[in-house]
């Protein structure tokens, strides 16, 4: 589609404008460029550079080649991490979508008070991930209190409680979406498939939810990169806890923090054992990065060409 | 279409239930803030021991907390405000002109190192902060990047990736057309892009505006680790500092500062709703 | 295209001259990395006290609660990295001891009264001093002892320790108070067990080896009975209930305050809160050892040691660091060091330390003249140290609510790896 468009600017007057704009690199594309560069690539560039060494601080950085990385794999915690930030993502994608979705229809049915409840439901967006974490302790807690329990004592609680958080905050973010991708859909088309007989489902699963493919694709992608890269919420809510204990290979004794998302295994190896595994962590964060950047990849693409199949 | 009587006044009922139905359920919504606004009014111990009811007798101690929490340390909250509002409003304000002239520029000139660039952008979106966190500090202490008047730089840079998506997204859909009689009339590019495509970018303007807003108000690490930490304090950092060292936490302060963070984004967000729900959707779906 | 490259370019030219180009501060200065939130603002006011007096700038800056690695490594990196920084066991030694100026010889160094809470490295440098020490225990309410019928003097051993508490655990109703307070096991209290109390088992393992120097790669748990004796003995006689102990909402502090009980395991730095904010009588408190049924434990004291320890920045300019030693040396010597010493951090082990009426220290002084051995902060030997006592929490809330103490046992021994 990118690339269609961009022929059509070559030819013609879009060649005007172009030549004009290429001289105004340094008023358009520097300002951007410089402070992305300071703030993103260097340092990122600096991050994978350190991955491969044992350090410290940045300065005193020892290279030590790809150690690192054998000592991330076989870090059982960060695996554990890794397929509980997976079920956590996965679910959360659904729900989410689902719910955001049901709600938006509803909402799009003409019922009284529509705009009230979608003020409401978007609210929990603006309260930052620390902030949610500490109300929403309190509030499991308060609840589990009473069955003299917490959220901190078995894992089901850590994970479902961060899920209830996460649709909590991001249900009316998607919402909206929906919302937006609802009121475009051709009304003559929904008028067809009435006439044609359809009803209320078959309308919803043949005419609407194909028209709103372009809303689904910027919604899962959403869900699913917030989700991966969870990191407040987790450490203000669970923090990990509860841990389990498991014995290695070797005879050690592995901890693993039982709802430790990716993003917090991260941080915890920083402060973890000794300055070794500042470059583990480092090595994990590169793995990570990667990770996500894979999925994201995958799911745009495969969205995305349902959307041109439409 | 005609539709049945009965059918009518069915379908009204239903909806007078969703109706209720809805309003149940916005009651539970809000109800997390209503339990952080009935706790800020309560005394420590027993936030945690009756988290959901009413402030009693025994346990409410009026606007203690708020003195509490504002007043401890050597450090005014007042002075936070003041420094998360500048960082905001600073940090907002260059992303979003200088991400929307770059996204256009690149969407327009679309070399192969502005598409290197945009996907450079689009995949800062998926980094960790944790990896970049300790480079990032030093890189921005060098450059004196660490006052609330410098760090949007960083905020620019770290925070680019998304922005840049979502006005490329949006720029795509524009048509050419209109640009093109501006040049054709004489218009450079930057009189072309302050008269001609910023208006048309409003909506994604506000859009991003929010997302950026919402995550520089609470953002705790980047803050954390790049300000110069002897002069400069946010809200997210007030609010860790009332934690002692031995893992004690003051509840009731900390609610309190929590309910005086939140109130300035929600008086925003009511008075500016109508904007923020419109451009969220017209970003996201465009984008 | 060649635009687009020339600005990629050109940013990263400014980029690299601004990196290289600055440069640091003439002035000598002090940079000192606190990492106690609490005293904060008595420091700041020092500080500026300091400046008045020698115009010498120290800045002071004080990391948020669990942030100190971040914050330190962070800063680290920075160009006014900060001279004066906590190096307080053998793990943060391990990370920044590259980082350490060796103290021996300084002035501060020689006003020291005691060895015993420096941390050398292996060839002998002293990497990191103690300016203040805490002592734990078990802390008593005399007056309710005395209620119940009993005096301090009475318990001598775990035995009689255990007889008085569960005579007035029994006694409890009648009496209006329990024998302990609540042994919190929510991250706001177990680290008075997964800490402080697991250091009797690990002190008493280290002295059967000689005592340690450096983290044993091992540890046999020998004295885990011993643990289990007083553990059961704590939650079995306190109001709490043992399964509920993980939840949080108790506070152990508030119960001890308002006289609800006798015991509370905790340290000496809750002196002050104890008198200031609950009012209580600084005669009626006492602090005791932990005694948990070890052989030859009624000749033990207080359980005395310290985390907070000073080390210079190596790495600092010669002239910052000989501003931070005179700034210390000043600490520890001057009538207004000494007395904020006393004040925010309780005894100092220097020559000239300030008098504080902290009646727990008087305690621990008083078991040391009667030729008691003062019980290590051996914990502070502890690889992972996060890790571990998470680890032991968790196991130790399992056992509360009917887990088998072999879990306890598991994450104590094999949870010990370096």
């Amino acid at each position: 589609m990118r690339r269609k468009r961009s022929g059509l600017r070559t030819g013609g007057n879009g060649v005007l404008l172009r030549h004009a704009m290429r001289r105004y690199w340094f008023v358009f594309l520097l300002p951007m460029t410089a402070a992305f560069a300071v703030g993103f690539v260097w340092p990122f560039l600096q991050g994978i550079y350190l991955s491969f060494c044992s350090f410290t601080t940045t300065s005193n950085a020892r290279f030590v080649g790809i150690e690192n990385y054998f000592t991330a794999i076989g870090d059982k915690g960060f695996i554990y991490s890794f397929w509980f930030t997976a079920l956590f993502a996965a679910v959360a994608l659904v729900l989410i979508n689902l719910l955001a979705f049901a709600v938006a229809y509803v909402l799009t049915q003409g019922i009284r008070g529509a705009n009230l409840f979608r003020t409401v439901f978007f609210m929990p967006n603006l309260i930052g991930g620390i902030v949610l974490g500490y109300i929403w302790s309190i509030l499991f807690d308060g609840v589990l209190r009473m069955y003299n329990t917490s959220i901190l004592m078995e894992t089901k609680y850590g994970f479902w409680g961060l899920i209830i958080l996460q649709c909590w905050q991001q249900v009316g973010y998607m919402m909206i979406i929906y919302i937006a991708g609802l009121q475009a859909v051709p009304e003559d088309m929904l008028e067809a498939a009435r006439m044609d007989g359809a009803g209320r489902w078959s309308t919803l699963i043949r005419v609407t939810i194909p028209n709103l493919m372009p809303a689904i694709t910027i919604c899962t992608f959403l869900t699913l990169t917030n989700s991966f890269k969870l990191f407040d919420q987790n450490l203000a809510l669970t923090g990990g806890a509860p841990f389990v204990f498991e014995k290695g290979a070797d005879g050690t004794l592995n901890t693993i923090r039982t709802t430790e998302m990716l993003a917090l295994n991260i941080y915890n190896t920083f402060y973890g054992q000794g300055s070794i595994s500042r470059g583990a962590a480092q090595a994990k964060a590169v793995l990570f990065f990667v990770l996500v950047a894979v999925i994201s990849v995958l799911q745009l693409r495969t969205t995305r060409s349902r959307e041109v199949q439409r | 279409m005609k539709k049945r009587p009965g059918s009518l006044k069915r379908q009204h009922r239903s909806r007078l239930a969703l109706t209720a139905v809805f309003s149940v359920i916005a009651l539970v919504y809000v109800f997390p803030v209503f339990v952080v606004v009935i706790n800020a009014f309560k005394q420590n111990t027993y936030v945690k021991t009756q988290t959901f009811s009413l402030p009693t007798q025994q346990s409410f101690v009026g606007f203690d907390n708020f003195i509490k929490g504002m007043t401890f340390g050597n450090y005014p909250f007042i002075k936070s405000m003041l420094f998360s509002v500048v960082i905001t409003v600073l940090s907002t304000g260059l992303i979003l002109l200088c991400t929307s002239m770059a996204a256009w520029y690149m969407e327009r000139v679309n070399s192969r190192v502005c598409r290197g660039i945009y996907y450079l952008c689009v995949f800062s979106m998926v980094v960790p902060f944790q990896m970049v966190m300790f480079t990032l500090s030093k890189t921005a202490d060098r450059l004196q990047l660490n006052t609330p008047w410098t760090i949007p730089v960083i905020y620019l840079g770290f925070g680019a990736g998304l922005a840049v998506f979502m006005f490329t997204g949006f720029v795509k859909s524009i048509p050419l057309e209109i640009e093109q009689a501006a040049a054709i009339d004489g218009c450079g590019p930057v009189r072309t892009y302050f008269h001609v495509v910023m208006p048309m970018l409003r909506p994604t303007m506000i859009s991003v505006g929010i997302l950026e807003i919402m995550w520089i108000w609470n953002d705790f690490l980047l803050p954390y680790l790049v300000l110069d930490r002897n002069s400069y304090m946010t809200i997210p950092i007030h609010i860790q500092y009332l934690q002692g060292s031995y893992g004690s936490v003051d509840l009731g302060a900390t609610m309190a500062l929590i309910l005086l963070s939140i109130i300035p984004v929600v008086v925003f967000y009511l008075l500016c709703q109508k904007h923020i729900i419109k451009g969220v959707a017209a970003g996201a779906v465009k984008g | 295209m060649k635009k687009c490259l020339l600005s990629l370019t050109a940013a990263l030219v400014v980029l690299t001259g601004l990196l290289s180009g600055c440069g640091g501060a003439d002035t000598p200065s002090v940079y000192w990395m606190n990492f106690k939130p609490e005293a904060d603002a008595a420091l700041q006011q020092i500080a500026r006290t300091y400046q008045q007096q020698t115009g010498v700038e120290v800045k002071v800056v004080t990391a948020a609660a669990g942030q100190y690695e971040a914050t330190l490594t962070a800063e680290m990196d920075k160009s006014e990295p900060p001279t004066l920084f906590v190096v307080g066991n053998s793990a943060a030694l391990d990370r920044w001891g590259e980082y350490c100026y060796d103290l021996r010889n300084t002035p501060v160094y020689n006003q020291l009264t005691t060895d015993d809470f420096t941390l050398y490295d292996e060839q002998g440098r002293a990497c990191s001093i103690g300016y203040c020490y805490e002592c734990f225990g078990i802390i008593v309410n005399k007056e309710l002892l005395e209620q119940a019928g009993y005096q301090v003097v009475d318990i001598k051993d775990f035995a009689s320790l255990k007889t008085i508490a569960e005579d007035i655990h029994a006694r409890a109703e009648e009496l209006g108070f329990d024998a302990f307070t609540s042994s919190g096991l929510d991250d706001s209290s177990s680290w008075r067990f997964t800490g402080h109390l697991a250091n009797m088992p690990l002190f008493y393992e280290s002295r059967d080896n000689g005592g340690w120097t450096q983290a044993p790669a091992r540890i046999e748990g020998t004295y885990l009975d011993q643990f289990k004796n007083i553990w059961d003995l704590y939650i079995s006689n306190s109001t709490a209930d043992p399964r509920t102990l993980a939840t949080p909402g108790y506070d152990a502090q508030a119960e001890f305050g308002r006289e609800e009980a006798v015991f509370y395991q905790n340290g000496s730095w809750e002196y002050s809160n104890l008198v200031e904010n609950y009012d209580m009588d600084p005669d009626d408190l006492a602090m005791i050892p932990i005694y948990c049924g070890a052989p030859g434990e009624e000749k033990i004291g207080l359980c005395c040691g310290t985390e907070n320890c000073w080390a210079v920045n190596a790495m600092a300019s010669q002239e910052d660091i000989q501003a931070t030693l005179d700034f210390m040396n000043w600490m520890v010597t001057s009538e207004e060091g000494t007395e904020v010493m006393a004040e925010q951090f309780g005894q100092i082990p220097y020559k000239n330390a300030a008098p504080n009426n902290n009646v727990f220290f008087r305690d621990a002084d008083t078991y040391m003249q009667n030729g008691n051995e003062t019980v290590d902060w051996v914990f502070s030997y502890t690889p992972n140290v996060n890790q571990w006592r998470a680890a032991l929490a968790s196991a130790l809330t399992q056992y509360c609510s009917g887990g088998p103490w072999e879990d306890v046992k598991r994450a104590f021994v094999d949870g010990w790896n370096v």
